[in-house]
């Protein structure tokens, strides 16, 4: 029973993931103009220095988080908007909540039980590195890296198994 | 296509833009462009302006985007003018949520040009 229960979730976070590669590259085509692919390669520094968080609820709950370096947001937020930003300011915040908020878009419409089922907060942006998210009930971990063009970010999933 | 005002509610002033440079691209002569960060703004935009074209977020806080198509039906504010909303949800029931509310088309974000292109110039009168 366990092994079936363990294979079950190996498979649905398989699924997760595909998901979540999938809503990383058309989000990012579309709205930054490059393409980005997952990557193994392991983030030069800091994993990331600003971050964006969309709380996921009702049938899967949690969140999904789009960590960036600064060179990194500054690169997504110029493309964007066709504005070259020079610092970490509200335009590069504004840009990355927005990013993460279509990322988790993109990712629940991929399962049709989670288009309709699980509804997006609005996007809250933590700048820094010394913070850890914690969830209670929380069963699926993802962390999935991406490189576009020199630079790279990761994405994470930290949520409860859906039922 | 003669000159329009076109209201776009977003409480992001990056979607705000990107939205602006879409309808752009898509091939709209905006001469005006009024711009609110949350549906309760709209409202006030709309007792100053009417617009020929709203594009309204759904997801924001203070008042969302079903809540200000709400108020404009019930308040008979832009009568006519059509309505559009953009937003990451992607569930048929929000859409069928945002039409029953009184849009008139739906956008999915992320979005081309093109696909704006689509949805909203068939909504437009001709000039």
């Amino acid at each position: 029973m366990a092994a079936s229960s363990g294979t079950a979730k190996r498979i649905e976070v398989d699924r997760f993931e595909e998901f979540l590669d999938r809503a990383a590259g058309e989000v990012f085509s579309t709205m930054v103009g490059v393409p980005c692919a997952p990557t193994e390669e392991a983030e030069d520094g800091d994993r990331g220095t600003i971050s964006a968080v969309i709380g996921l609820a009702g049938r899967m709950s949690g969140s999904l988080v789009l960590h960036a370096s600064s060179a990194a947001a500054l690169r997504i937020a110029g493309r964007m908007t066709g504005i070259e930003p020079t610092e970490l300011d509200a335009m590069v915040r504004d840009a990355m909540g927005e990013m993460c908020n279509m990322i988790a878009g993109a990712w629940k419409g991929h399962d049709p039980i989670l288009a309709s089922g699980c509804l997006l907060s609005t996007p809250t942006v933590v700048a820094g590195t010394s913070y850890e998210l914690f969830s209670q009930r929380a069963s699926i971990r993802i962390e999935r890296r991406y490189r576009f063009e020199e630079l790279m970010f990761t994405i994470s999933v930290v949520c409860e198994f859906p039922e | 296509m003669s000159g329009m005002t076109v209201l776009i509610v977003d409480d992001s002033s990056v979607m705000r833009k990107i939205v602006e440079r879409a309808l752009r691209q898509a091939g709209l002569n905006l001469t005006r462009v009024v711009e609110a960060g949350s549906g309760r703004e709209g409202l006030e935009a709309l007792g100053r302006d009417r617009p020929d074209l709203i594009v309204s977020d759904i997801n924001m806080p203070s008042m969302d985007g079903l809540e200000f198509l709400r108020q404009i039906q019930s308040q008979g504010l832009a009568q006519g003018v059509p309505v559009v909303m953009i937003t990451t949800e992607s569930g048929e029931e929000h859409v069928r949520e945002a039409l029953a509310a009184g849009a008139q088309g739906y956008i999915r974000k992320p979005f081309t040009p093109d696909q704006v292109r689509e949805r909203v110039l068939p909504l437009l009168a001709p000039a």
